[in-house]
């Protein structure tokens, strides 16, 4: 069985990495937004889908990882394989300071501060004040000087990482420290758990990855402003995605951006027109009857197994 | 010997509410105290105020002779405070075996040994893969308390571990008690019933409106005639 599993990946990888060689450039960028949901959304669900703090400013580090490493390859001339994580550890270390004053607050609240300093950063990145730093709100075109195929490569590269990590960390102790955080912050607390200390490693390892995958996003956009580094969107779609595929469970998240992107793409070229009404009413399908997402509906109805490790 | 938990002169307030009035006592390590009075009497707060959950207003806390007013629930849980709540508060959709686990300190293979010892201690071994949501009530407070074991803690602070748990489970819960003391861990327990008190306590220590207005061994504190006109109405 365990021959079988790694024989499968294996393949799969083979596939994957030829992709570009034997795909028309559609594929390959249809691939390549693939992996850069599946990284957003992994790296959601690695902070939010474990600790239960519903992270709606995803969209921030996104935008801050992708106008670091922008502003670098278009106004400095740095090379994209040095820019891309120059903006992610910019992204984490500021992660650290803003996880220190909102991870304090619980629930509902912690999420509609997120969504504020999201709007916030727009804003201020907009600003004729900040301008000769960032362009302001007419935005930075720039060209990277990166092939479609290296880029592929690179975030199939991230993309795996990413779900390796989730994998050690889902079924790690410190993986259960953060669902006994989602479970009861306070209980964990009194039984000897560092709260804090957790919800920051995991809120900053949740900023690297996905500020890592916005940095590979806007380069291949060759293109950043405000609206667009910021957008409600980049912070909703890797959510549903997740809700898609199942919180908490280490495969929901790629299930999901995966399926999620290919129903997007399938409606978006056929019905033009009623895409966004027909993508609703199959969104509140799956909300309604699979609450816990294709994987967590699998596990409940014993379809596989019960365990942290899918 | 030096005493395992000293409160001294502690008050604290909830705006114009009392619900701790300068409160002192001493808890001699390898001992059972009971903590008695009326709804309301600041046991609950008492229990918080000591686990760091609440910071006192006035007065201190010492632990084996360390002030720990002030520290962080979870810096004193990791001196060897051990507490259970009132409300059950395992984690629901962990197993028992991985509610166990994540509480625990120090190697993975080591933990899991101690885990299942743990669980089978309290006879839920067989069901170590369900999720804690899927126990009945008694059976939750018995993971509860596995659950405040596993970090070996030698001060156990317990909230009211019988109510709500049929006379059976009862006597189990209260025998691990028992066993658990004789190996050297000192509880406090928070109980309603007095029955529960009286039998299983040596000494016990009586509040009301956040005073303390007994204490004692059980055989001397039943025939307080304070303790019995204010718990009684009598």
């Amino acid at each position: 069985m365990k021959n079988r599993i790694w024989f499968g990946i294996a393949i799969l990888m083979i596939f994957l990495i030829s992709v570009p060689f034997v795909a028309s450039d559609y594929w390959v960028t249809l691939l390549t937004l693939i992996l850069i949901f599946t990284v957003y959304a992994a790296g959601w669900n690695l902070f939010s889908g474990l600790t239960g703090y519903t992270n709606f400013g995803l969209a921030w580090f996104i935008g801050v990882s992708g106008y670091v490493s922008s502003l670098l390859i278009a106004d400095y001339g740095l090379y994209w394989l040095f820019a891309w994580p120059i903006g992610a550890t910019f992204t984490s270390f500021v992660s650290i300071g803003v996880g220190y004053i909102l991870l304090r607050i619980k629930g509902v609240y912690f999420a509609i501060s997120m969504v504020a300093l999201t709007e916030g950063t727009r804003e201020l990145f907009g600003t004729e004040y900040l301008s000769p730093m960032t362009h302001g709100g007419k935005g930075v075109p720039f060209v990277a000087g990166i092939s479609l195929s290296t880029l592929y490569w690179a975030i199939l590269l991230l993309a795996v990482i990413t779900l390796v990590l989730c994998y050690k960390i889902t079924s790690s102790k410190f993986g259960l420290r953060l669902l006994a955080i989602r479970e009861d912050e306070q209980a964990a607390e009194t039984l000897g758990i560092h709260t804090t200390k957790d919800k920051i490693i995991a809120f900053v390892l949740s900023a690297f990855l996905v500020g890592l995958a916005g940095a590979i996003h806007f380069t291949y956009q060759n293109y950043i402003d405000p609206s667009f580094a910021f957008s409600i969107h980049l912070t909703l779609t890797p959510i549903v995605m997740t809700l898609f595929g199942g919180v908490g469970t280490v495969f929901g998240p790629v299930i999901g951006a995966t399926l999620f992107t290919f129903i997007h793409e399938i409606l978006w070229a056929e019905l033009t027109l009623l895409y966004m009404a027909i993508f609703g009413g199959i969104l509140m399908t799956l909300i309604l009857f699979f609450p816990q997402g294709l994987l967590g509906w699998m596990k409940e109805r014993g379809i596989l197994p019960r365990i942290r490790k899918i | 010997m030096e005493p395992i938990l000293r409160i001294h002169d502690v008050v604290k307030k909830f705006g114009e509410v009392v619900a701790l009035d300068h409160c002192s006592f001493e808890i001699e390590p390898g001992t059972i105290t009971g903590l008695i009075g009326p709804n309301g009497a600041g046991k609950t707060t008492l229990f918080n105020l000591i686990t760091g959950v609440l910071e006192p207003d006035h007065g201190h806390i010492y632990l084996k002779g360390e002030k720990i007013t002030g520290k962080k629930p979870y810096e004193i849980a990791r001196r060897g405070v051990g507490r259970t709540y009132q409300i059950i508060r395992v984690f629901p959709k962990m197993t028992l075996l991985e509610n166990l686990i994540v509480v625990g300190r120090g190697m993975e293979r080591r933990l899991i040994e101690r885990a299942m010892g743990l669980l089978r201690f309290v006879k839920l071994d067989e069901k170590r893969n369900d999720y804690a949501s899927d126990l009945s009530f008694g059976q939750q407070k018995l993971l509860s308390l596995a659950q405040v074991l596993m970090p070996d803690p030698q001060l156990v602070l317990l909230d009211e571990p019988a109510a709500g748990i049929n006379p059976t489970l009862q006597n189990d819960l209260m025998a691990l008690i028992h066993q658990l003391n004789e190996e050297g861990k000192t509880f406090i327990i928070v109980e309603h019933d007095m029955n529960v008190i009286m039998n299983h306590c040596q000494n016990a220590i009586a509040l009301n409106y956040g005073q303390k207005i007994a204490e004692g061994s059980c055989s001397v504190i039943q025939k307080d005639e304070r303790l019995l006109e204010h718990y009684f109405g009598r």
